[in-house]
Formats: structure tokens, sequence, C-alpha cells
């Protein structure tokens, strides 16, 4: 049941951030970008942490308690940090050109060469 | 290890020359001294090892790399590669020191030695690797250092750039060819001499070389030829190679010595290394000797047509290029001996004529052979160094050279097959052209009339030592066979032979009196016969007719961009479609396994989760449909949050805080930046996306249908995987089980810090080069700059607009109250309290190095927020956000490093406080010092630094001007 609800959240936050990047608003192209993110480690967490009743922890491991799957969490861990490295980066674009052309319609850019 | 250490040694030698810090204390001659005496040593060391060689045969050294897959750092040092490393480095000594005469601008001339001492480094690398792929890794390094060395006069001069593109171009082409072919050739190997094994990869050279029935493999005729063409490409034969003359643009020193001593040699290396598998197979033979024989004659027949002093050099290096490589195809190993002769012979006479020429082009200032003349007065040293020189390559005895032409022509003679007429023919031929070429430098050069107006720039008298050193070579090397030279060859070449300087009045040697004295003849002709040189196709338009279709593809493709990402997603997802449809396995994603029956029972956690999802969902619609972009922002931070509840509850409390932390970063970041946006600007956008255009539901429908179909995929794909998730036989058993042997309660933590810890490096590397990326943007990409202060719209233009968008934007308050500005104070210490606990006991808890670092950065952004940008710079002095960069990643990388010094592999766990014997006084804390500890620490660092540096170009104020915003940067 989760399962379905989670697949349907995760396509649903997708679609939702694919729209984003369609639009013209470079402003929400950005905050799009950044849902698809969320929207894939949502995904990972889901696909690989999800046996195990405690969290990873050496002792709750001695506990004989069945925890969630480290590995998984480390690779986050790491995916998360480095989206938003690249959505800093993302910003820091959207900036520029609303600096230089003096708008945030991408439509109006027009002259990205020079 | 003594061989590692030994290749090390250049590229060590290139790193400290590099270094700020040594050119600033060493000035050009102590530069000078130093490169040729390393050189020198290099090569004294080298001719150390000759004892041991002659003794074992080889010596053979390997540091284990994946021996699980056959590849080793190995090295093997045997005659052949103490050969080239003879020449690589006694050569190179010589090239250091005239280098330092050659330039006159200091900063040129360190620029330069760094450079071709990481080439000599490469080169070196090259002949002592005993591994295929370690060799090529050298083989493609030499390319790269060569690209730079040919175009290290491009800033200024666009013949060095597409000299140095053309090299880099055919010789990579040449190496994609054979990377292939090696890796074939080491995996037939395997075959053979392994066939038990599971993994049956040969790589090391010293086992390919007992595969003696690897030229009947089947795989022969496919990898033979691949090595062949990456050989071919690098040695410069016909028809590639146009590249070498094109490649003169290079600084005088380094076409001596790569384009004529060394790297242009490199292929034949490859060949004479190869040969005791590969030659017993006609078609490894038969290449070699064809092609061989048609680069000897096409070099010589160009070479004497040269006006260009450097290009006849090139064109006549090519040409005994080809005779060497014809001498290695010749059956039975026979022409090895005079191979190995003309190699030396070649390196002594041809880097020295090179050196005489660069001389002359500082002196003069030109190289066109028509323009110069009777130089022998003012350059009496490379006059005698020339005609020394000159005549070895012209073959007169008895110089180095005659002993070369005298062992080709005589391996020459004993080949039989039915067109060996021809192939004397075509030898007797070039040689003559040789010889032709070289009375051409010694005549029109240095004898003959001077030239009037030839202003002479003298340079040091030291320049002339390296030149003279190398014509005392060719002098005497011939005259010093049995102590020297037949030693040498003797552990280079596989089967016995004889060496005699004059072995009578035989018909070799009325032959090679002969082709001297048709080389006069021609010389005599020059004139008339110059004129009538042509050629009807050069691979040199070839090659440009090929760049020019490549130039046009270009073109082409680019038209295709249209700039709108709508298109790109259509044409990806499509593409992903078709290799669904095609592969036909779009019905089993469709079937799937079986839906789980509905699990009837929904426990509380689950009706958590599904309200958190709810949740994200909602805010997700929600940022569609406000139009005002603050509240957009702060809707996306509410499904940030909530995607981290879901971690938490799904067990995994580090990255659920990880996730809230850098959520809530995101969500500042984008407040701030909005903050820098001009307003109408926004409104603009607002406006024509919402209400405007009379069309907008036409791409409101598009666009919803693109991102419908795109949601609807990834919901399939999801289920298919929630339905199908791995099993946990993974590593992660492993990591539960041994994360208390590094002392750390939270396994992910153990994971991150530990036994991944080169991930985390590099994550953090990447990090910080995002976060230099923002900087570098908005300091040089904000050209148009000026009065763009936020808020201040031109007067009237606002009115256009739909009331209700401009009174949701203008509304903004400032943040700054007193009550904002206490809070903002109390939670810096705060936060960096939080982080400092984080990090030393994120070994029990969630929590690392990376959100402490988040933590400070929060609470640092909370001041650029409620103080604004110029009071928060003033008010934080301490905080320079470049300078804490440099400093994590310094105590990341040393910390990385540290544990090779005591015998660990890289980032190996160490135990500091066990080493200092604290364990007991800070494990009462609940502390361990351990390595892991201080990278975390280094990672906080870094990470501060980071995102001080996105937040400081983010919150930037637009109103001032480019030079005050790039001092504050650095």
């Amino acid at each position: 049941m989760t399962e379905v609800l989670f697949a349907l959240s995760i396509g649903m936050l997708f679609g939702i951030g694919v729209f984003q990047l369609l639009r013209r608003d470079l402003i929400k192209a950005a905050i799009g970008f950044a849902i698809l993110f969320s929207a894939i480690n949502l995904f990972f967490v889901t696909v690989g942490a999800f046996e195990g009743d405690f969290a990873p922890y050496v002792s709750n491991v001695e506990a004989g308690r069945q925890t969630s799957d480290p590995l998984i969490q480390a690779l986050i861990l790491t995916a998360i940090v480095v989206s938003f490295g690249s959505f800093s980066l993302v910003l820091g674009f959207v900036n520029i050109i609303s600096r230089r052309y003096d708008t945030v319609d991408s439509n109006d850019i027009n002259k990205l060469k020079h | 290890m003594e061989l590692a250490l030994f290749t090390a040694v250049p590229f060590c030698l290139a790193l400290l020359l590099a270094t700020p810090f040594v050119r600033r204390a060493l000035n050009k001659s102590s530069q000078t001294i130093l490169t040729a005496l390393v050189f020198a040593a290099l090569f004294a060391w080298l001719i150390g090892t000759l004892p041991r060689v002659q003794e074992a045969g080889a010596i053979s050294q390997t540091l284990s790399w994946m021996p699980s897959a056959g590849i080793s750092l190995s090295f093997y040092l045997d005659g052949l590669a103490l050969l080239f490393g003879l020449i690589i480095t006694g050569i190179g000594a010589l090239i250091f020191f005239y280098a330092g005469f050659y330039f006159d601008d200091a900063r040129e001339h360190s620029r330069f030695i760094v450079w071709l001492s990481a080439f000599a480094g490469a080169m070196l690398a090259v002949v002592l690797s005993g591994n295929v792929l370690m060799m090529f890794i050298a083989w493609e390094l030499t390319s790269v250092t060569s690209f730079i060395l040919i175009g290290f006069k491009g800033a200024d001069d666009a013949g060095a750039r597409h000299g140095a593109f053309k090299a880099l171009f055919v010789t990579g082409a040449g190496a994609l060819a054979l990377i292939v072919g090696l890796v074939m050739l080491s995996a037939a190997a395997g075959q053979l001499l392994y066939p038990e094994q599971e993994i049956r990869f040969a790589g090391d050279f010293a086992s390919i070389l007992q595969a003696t029935t690897l030229h009947q493999h089947e795989w022969y005729l496919l990898f033979a030829v691949l090595i062949l063409l990456g050989g071919f490409t690098k040695s410069a034969q016909f028809p590639f190679h146009f590249w070498l003359p094109g490649a003169m643009s290079a600084p005088t020193p380094a076409s001596a010595y790569l384009h004529s001593a060394t790297m242009v040699k490199a292929g034949i290396y490859l060949f004479a290394r190869l040969s005791p598998v590969m030659h017993p197979n006609e078609l490894w033979t038969s290449s070699l000797l064809t092609i061989g024989l048609v680069t000897m004659l096409v070099g010589a027949y160009f070479a004497v047509k040269q006006r260009d002093l450097k290009g006849l050099l090139a064109y006549s290096t090519v040409s005994k290029l080809g005779a060497i490589v014809a001498l290695i195809g010749l059956p039975n190993q026979s022409g090895l001996k005079a191979a190995f002769v003309t190699i030396i012979a070649h390196a002594l006479y041809k880097s020295a004529l090179f050196l005489v020429a660069g001389a002359i082009d500082h002196a003069t200032g030109m190289r066109n052979i028509d323009r110069l003349g009777g130089l022998r007065e003012k350059m009496p040293v490379m006059f005698w160094v020339t005609l020394i020189s000159a005549l070895s390559m012209a073959g007169l005895p008895f110089l180095l050279g005659f002993l070369a032409k005298e062992t080709l022509l005589d391996a020459m003679l004993h080949y039989t097959a039915p067109w060996t007429q021809l192939v004397m023919i075509i030898v007797i031929v070039s040689t003559a052209f040789t010889a032709m070429a070289a009375y051409i430098l010694i005549y029109d050069v240095f004898l003959g009339r001077p030239r009037k107006r030839l202003h002479i720039h003298q340079a040091s008298g030291w320049i002339g030592l390296g030149p003279a050193l190398l014509a005392v070579g060719s002098l005497c090397l011939g005259l010093l066979l049995e102590p020297i030279l037949i030693p040498l060859l003797e552990l280079a070449v596989p089967k016995s032979f004889e060496l005699h300087l004059f072995a009578g009045f035989n018909d070799v040697f009325i032959l090679s009196l002969l082709v001297v004295a048709a080389g006069f003849l021609l010389f005599l002709l020059r004139k008339s016969l110059i004129r009538r040189i042509t050629f009807p196709l050069s691979g040199d338009a070839v090659y440009r007719e090929f760049i020019s279709y490549v130039e046009w593809a270009g073109t082409t493709i680019l038209h295709a961009q249209s700039g709108f990402v709508r298109y790109y997603l259509v044409i990806i997802l499509g593409a992903v479609a078709a290799v669904l449809i095609l592969s036909g396995t779009l019905s089993d994603v469709a079937a799937g396994q079986q839906i789980l029956p509905p699990n009837p029972s929904v426990s509380i956690t689950d009706l958590a989760k599904i309200f958190m999802l709810f949740l994200t969902v909602a805010a997700g619609l929600l940022t569609i449909f406000v139009r005002e972009h603050v509240r957009a922002a702060i809707a996306y931070g509410v499904i940030g949050y909530a995607i981290g509840v879901i971690f938490l509850i799904n067990h995994a409390p580090d990255v659920a805080l990880v996730q809230l932390l850098v959520e809530t970063m995101a969500t500042v970041l984008i407040i701030i930046m909005l903050g820098r946006i001009r307003t109408d600007a926004r409104v603009k956008v607002i406006n024509s996306l919402w209400t405007e255009r009379h069309d907008y539901r036409l791409g409101l429908l598009r666009d919803l249908g693109i991102s419908i179909v795109i949601g609807l995929a990834v919901f399939v794909f999801s289920l298919n995987a929630l339905q199908n998730r791995p099993d946990r036989h993974s590593i992660a058993e492993w990591h539960l089980a041994n994360a208390k042997a590094v002392n750390t309660d939270d396994v992910v933590g153990a994971i991150v810090a530990d036994f991944r810890g080169t991930d985390t490096l590099l994550e953090v590397t990447v990090f910080t080069t995002a976060a230099l990326g923002v900087l570098t943007l908005l300091a040089r990409g904000g050209a148009r700059r000026g009065s763009l202060a936020p808020g201040k719209a031109p007067g009237g233009a606002l009115h256009e607009f739909d009331s209700s968008v401009v009174d949701e934007i203008q509304d903004a308050t400032s943040l700054s109250t007193p009550f904002t500005r206490s809070v903002s104070f109390i939670v810096l210490p705060i936060a960096i309290l939080i982080g400092v606990a984080q990090i030393l006991y994120g070994g029990s808890g969630p929590g690392d190095g990376f959100t402490a670092g988040v933590t400070i950065g929060l609470a640092v952004s909370l001041w650029y927020v409620v103080l604004g940008y110029n009071e928060a710079k003033k008010l934080l002095p301490w905080f320079r956000p470049a300078l804490i960069v440099r400093l994590g990643l310094v105590i990341a990388i040393a910390n990385a490093l540290f544990p090779l010094l005591i015998g660990q592999g890289f980032m190996g766990h160490v135990e500091f406080d066990q080493a200092l014997g604290i364990y007991d006084i800070v494990g009462s804390f609940g502390l361990h010092i351990t390595s892991s500890l201080i990278f975390e620490v280094a990672i906080a660092i870094a990470v501060m630094g980071g995102l001080g540096i996105i937040i400081e170009a983010i919150a930037y104020p637009t109103d001032r001007s480019q030079d005050a915003f790039e001092a504050a940067a650095s």
C-alpha cells in the first residue's frame, strides 16, 4: 500500500519538477531543479533503506536488532551534498543571467553566446 | 621500488619547479644547473644498473595495484629499456643545459623546463613500464606534454596552436587504436598463459613475452594492426608523418628532445619491445618493412626541398624513423642490431643539428636556408658541430653515422625476397638524399657567401656546450665500440652479432662510399633539382580536408540546438522510449513482478509516512500555483522538510539531519538571491507566464503534457523498483559488523568518514568546486552591472502590470529589527558549539563534519540575511571563506596522505590517541582521536568555507563596482 503511494509521490514530484523546468520563469525552474533532486533522493531511500526497524548503529546491531541498510544511506548523504552544490551553481547562473540580461524570462535571453 | 622512485624524479622536479616559491628562490642559471645535474645523475644511475642488467637479463619490480585484474604498477628494466633510458636522460641533461641559454626571458624558461621535465618523466615511464596499461598512460602523457610544448608560443602564434593540435590529434587517434590493441594483446596472452584461471589478463611485458604462440592467436590480425597504427602515428610514419614537420613550431630544445631523440621513438620502442612475440607473423614484418621503407623515401625526398632549417631536419628525422621501422621489420629480427645503432647515431647527430638550428635562430632571428650563409666566421663552434654531425648524418667514414649506415646496408643486403632489388634501390636513393641534405646544411648555412644584412645577436658561449658534447659523441662512439657500444647492444639485441667499424673493402663498404658520392652529386645539382620536387598528394592536405569536414558536421549539428529545454526533453524522452520499446523490455517493465497484495494493516508510522508524502506533493503543487517567488521558495522548503521527516521515519537519522540542514540552506539561498534580482524583472515574468500572453494556455498544455508523461514514467519505474528491492547481501553487512573496529557507533558515519573516505574526499572537492564556480560566475560574469539594486525599479514600468502582483512583491519588510538582530548574534556561537559537538560525538549519533559545516554556515547566512552584506562582512572579520576552504582541503589531503608515511594505504585508519598514549584520558570524555575525526574536522572547515563563498557571492550587493567585489573575493 505505502509502496504505491511512495511511487505515486515520487512520480508526481518528478512531474512537478519537470514542469517547473519547462516554464520560462528561471527562478521557478531553479526550484524545479531542486525538487527533482529531492525526488531522486526520496526514491533511493525508499528503495534502499526499507528493511529493519532501527537506525544503523553498532549498539543496535549488538542488541540483535534488525537495522536499516547503512550503505545506501551513506550514498544518499553524498548525493544530497553534491546536489546542493550543483543547485547553488544553478542559482549562480540564474543570478548572473538576471544581472546581465535584466530578466528572468528564458524567452528573453537569446544571445547566450556573448 | 627504486625504479618507481627513479621514474618519479622528473615529475617531482617539474612539480618543484612549478611552485612559485622555488621559482622566486632560484634564478635562471641555478634552475638550469639544477635540472641538468638531476638528469646527469639519472643518467649516471642508469649506467650503474648496467652490471645488474647484464647479470640478471632484466630488473623487474612490481607494486601491486589491481592484482585481481592483472594490472600492476610494474617496472621492467632490460637492455632495450636501458638503451632508451640512457638516451632520454643523457640527451635530456644536455638539452636542459642548452635551454638555459636559449631562452632570454626567465619566466618563459622556467615555464618551459617545468613541462620539459614532466615530459622526460613520462617518456622514462614509457620505456621503464612493465605493464601495458601503465605504459599506455605514460604514452598518453607524452602526447599531452608534447602538445603543450609544441603550442608553447601558442598565445601569439596561430601556427603553433595548429601544429600542437595536429600532433595531438594524430597521435591521440593512434593511441585510441593502441589501447584497444594492447588490451586485446594482453587478453590473448592471458588466454595462452593461464588457461585455467578465471581472470586471464597478462598485462605485464614479462609475461606477454613468454606467450610464444601469440602469433597464432585468432585475434592476432586485429591487435597487430591496432598496435601498428598506434606506433605508426606516434613515430610519424607515412601517411601520418605530416604532424612532425607541423610540430616544429615548438621551441627548438623541445624539437631536439621530443621530436628527434625521444618521443617519436616511442613507437619504435614499442615495436622493438613486442618484436620477440610478434615477428614470426608475416603481417607484422611486412607491414613494418613496407611502411618503413615508404616513410624513409618520402622523408628523405621532402627533406631536401625544405627551405626552413628545422623543416629540413624534421623531414630527415621522418626518413630515419622510417629506416629504423623497416629494420625492425626485417624477418627473424635480423635488423635489430642496425636499428639500435641507427637509433643511437641518429639521436646524437640529429639533436646536435637541431640545437645548432636553434642557436642560429636565436642569433639571427631566422631559419630560412636561402637567407643564411657564411656563418662559419661568426659561429665557429656551431660550424664544427654541424660539420661533424652532418657528416655523421651523411655517413662519412669513420663517424658513428657511418657505422649506422653500414649496418643498415648490410642488414638490407642480407634480406632475401623477390623484391630485394626494389628494397635496395629505395634504401640507396633515400640515403643519397639524406647525404645531400647533410651537405646542404654544411655548405648553404655555414660556408657559401656571407649575407650582409644578417644581424648576429651573440648568445653566451655556454650554449655551445651541449651541441659540442653531442658532436664529440658522434665522433668518438664509433671508435669506442668495444668499451661502450657493444656491451649496450648485447643487452638489447636478442641474438649474438658482430660489429666492426671497418669490416674491410667488401661490397657494403663500396656501396656506402657510392651513396656518399651520389649524395654529393645530387648536392651539386640541387639548384635545378629542388624546384622539380613535387608530390601530388600530401598527408597534410588530407588532414585539413578531414578537419574541415569535422567542423562542417559540428556546425550542422549546432543548427539542431534550438535552445529550448522542452525540445531537448522531448528528444531525450523519445530516445529513451525508442530504446525501451526496441529492446523489448517494456513488456517486462509493464508486467513487473506481481503487485504485492495490499497490506491491510496500516501502522501508525505508515500513517505518518502517508501524511508526509501528502505534504510533499501538496507543497510541490504549491510551488507551481503561487505566483510570488518567495512563497514558492518557502513551499519548496516544506518539501525538503517533509522528505527529511520521511528519512527519519525510515530509520535514517543521519540522512534526515543532512536533508533538513541542506534544505534550510537551499531555501535561504533562494531567498537571498531573490533580493538581488530586480523586482520589475520578476513581476514581468510572472505576468507573462500567467496573465499576459493570449496563447499561454497552449504553452501550459504542452508543458503539462510533457511533465505528466515523465511523471507517469517515473511512477511506473519506481513502482517497479520498489517491488523488486535489492536484497541485503551487500557489503552493508560487512560494514555493520566492522564499524566497531574504527571506534564508531554510527555505521553511516563510519562509512562516510572511514570505509568510503575517498568518496567523501571527492565529494567535498566537488562541493568546493561548485562553490568556486559560483564565485567565478558572479565575480567575472556580471559585466553589465551597475545600478541594479533591488527594489529600485524605474518608475512607471510597474504600473503597466497587474496591480495585485506588484503588491505581492513589494510588501517585503526589512528583516533587520532589534529582535532579529539579537537572535542572530546569539545563534552564531551556539551554532559553532553545536558544530563542534557534532564532530566530536558524531561517532555515536547522527551528524558529522558535513552537518557541522552546514550548521555554522547557516548561522553565518542568518547574519547576511538580517544585517545585510556590508554589516555582516564588517562584524565577521575572521570569516574569510576562500582561506577557510583552502585550510579545510589542505587538512583533508594531509590527513589522507599521512597514513602513506607510516606504511598504510591512502586514507588509512590511524588512531592518534593510541599512538600518543592518551587513549584513556580522552576516552573518559567519550572521545576518540582518529584520522576519521581529523577528516571530519577538515570536512567541516571546507564545507563552512564553501558555503561562505556561495553566500557571499550571492548576497553581494549589486550596486558596487566590479573591482571591490574581486578584492573582497580574494
